[in-house]
């Protein structure tokens, strides 16, 4: 059974034609019939499936709906039609450390953002000590997170991310986090999840990164899926492109 | 519940949060309602402590207004605000966004049980004894940690959509303030002005508060009823209109 199944999955976002975002002027446009609204389709007909340890990449230009889909399998944003379904826990890695509070201690930042993504408190406050050590910070951990350099933080969050197994991971450009040995540790640590058998989605721009990780490509363009298939071929014709 | 040590987690964030890098810290929480009330005690005290039934003090009738009041109006704004503020989170990792508005009426649930501390204190100096019915207190605070949580998330939705609905709030919780009962006895308004007041629902809750506090209003039956429809309605309001309408407004996020 695949982990991932997306199924004809369509999302469209409700545009006010003349942004009006405060009430006056809604109430005036809607009394002079201007509020028009248009139906922008950011995601249209995308079906595929993800199995376990595949890791599949989704490339597009800006706009093509990359972050939109990951939503979508991250189940914040509800698909408009079709149906989206995952088996399985998921590590939304899609920005690193959403939900860390400047004013929260390192290991308090570790703990609400492990709830966040619905671990057992218990046994992440154990590990806390580990985070902290894996990511090189643990003289840190006691301080306020407003302290730390920008690094230490997205190492932080990459450590969490990472700390507990999960079936699913989503990815969005954060494979470039930290310093060259950082790098080179937490390239490790990517592997290690996918060879456990975590299926991966991966939106990036870094072509070699993909290349190398990546066992499968879809190729988005304006919301639909313009190519799918092994990763090389379709990165070799989206560069192309 | 899978989420319950996330909301721990939230309404201990907000009630340390706030006042973090104060010397006192959450002993503002203390101090906030004893000098709200001190102030207005020395400017109504002169026009309306003697037009209070006999037994009843002006300082522990003010303060518990007051203490409601900052509950209701705190945390009807925080739990209205909390899913646009954390628009960040709900748009990478799902948690049901209803988590954050539950979280900010229950820390103005905690806020509440933490005032009553200079309350009690407030009473005892002017020579009110605090009533048998105490307890009950509780489920003043719970109805109206359903009715902010449940009104919150009903404004949250408007939050998000349109930018105006904060100051029109704002208005209208002023409105409010001054329909209520908290400084004044109902007594000195003409009648008009008395029936506009006794349909308020705060009223209502307002005078359960004081009577279970300190035996210093007088609820009737219909207080009481009136309280549970309103808390019970603003709930199922919230959750529809959250329900039905957050799938189009997350988009807005």
């Amino acid at each position: 059974m695949p982990v991932i199944e997306i199924k004809n999955v369509n999302v469209t976002y409700r545009v006010l034609m003349n942004k009006s975002s405060s009430l006056k002027e809604l109430f005036r446009d809607a009394i002079k019939g201007k509020a028009r609204v248009l139906d922008y389709v950011a995601l249209q007909d995308v079906s595929f499936t993800v199995d376990a340890g595949e890791v599949v990449v989704i490339l597009g230009r800006n706009g093509a709906g990359k972050s939109t889909l990951l939503k979508v399998l991250a189940g914040v944003l509800p698909p408009t039609n079709g149906s989206s379904k995952v088996n399985g826990k998921i590590a939304p890695m899609i920005e690193l450390g959403a939900g860390f509070h400047p004013e929260m201690t390192g290991a308090e930042n570790v703990l609400f953002y492990s709830a966040l993504m619905g671990r057992d408190i218990k046994s992440v406050k154990e590990r806390t000590p580990a985070i902290g050590e894996w990511a090189g910070v643990t003289d840190h951990m006691d301080f306020p997170l407003r302290t730390f350099s920008s690094g230490m933080v997205a190492r932080l969050a990459f450590a969490t991310a990472t700390d507990e197994k999960a079936e699913v991971l989503l990815v969005d450009e954060v494979l470039s986090v930290g310093d060259a040995d950082f790098q080179e540790k937490s390239k490790k640590r990517m592997h290690e999840l996918i060879n456990s058998g975590a299926a991966v989605v991966l939106v990036s721009h870094d072509m070699s990164a993909v290349r190398e990780l990546a066992t499968r490509a879809i190729w988005l363009e304006n919301g639909h899926v313009k190519m799918t298939g092994k990763a090389s071929d379709v990165v070799d014709a989206y560069e192309a492109n | 519940m899978k989420y319950l040590p996330l909301i721990r987690l939230l309404v201990n964030r907000e009630l340390t949060l706030r006042y973090k890098r104060s010397v006192i810290g959450i002993g503002w929480t203390l101090l906030n309602p004893i000098l709200t009330s001190a102030v207005l005690w020395y400017v109504f005290s002169f026009v309306f402590a003697s037009k209070l039934p006999s037994g009843q003090q002006f300082a522990p009738y003010l303060m518990a207004g007051i203490l409601m009041n900052t509950f209701f109006n705190q945390s009807l704004t925080q739990a209205a605000d909390s899913i646009a503020s954390n628009g960040g989170v709900l748009t990478k990792i799902y948690v049901p966004p209803q988590i954050f508005a539950i979280s900010s009426a229950l820390a103005g649930l905690a806020n509440f049980f933490i005032g009553m501390l200079p309350l009690a204190l407030v009473c005892l100096i002017s020579g009110q004894a605090l009533a048998w019915s105490l307890p009950l207190v509780v489920v003043v605070g719970v109805a109206l940690a359903f009715l902010t949580a449940g009104l919150g998330l009903a404004l949250s939705i408007l939050f998000i959509r349109f930018d105006d609905t904060r100051n029109i709030v704002n208005v209208l919780l002023m409105i409010l303030m001054y329909l209520t009962p908290i400084f004044y006895p109902v007594s000195v308004m003409n009648s008009t002005m008395q029936t506009i007041i006794h349909w308020n629902p705060l009223t209502s809750y307002l005078d359960i508060f004081r009577w279970a506090f300190s035996n210093n209003a007088t609820p009737t039956l219909f207080s009481w009823i009136y309280m549970s429809i309103w808390s019970i309605f603003a709930l199922l309001l919230g959750t529809y209109v959250f329900r039905k309408y957050w799938p189009r407004t997350v988009a807005m996020l």
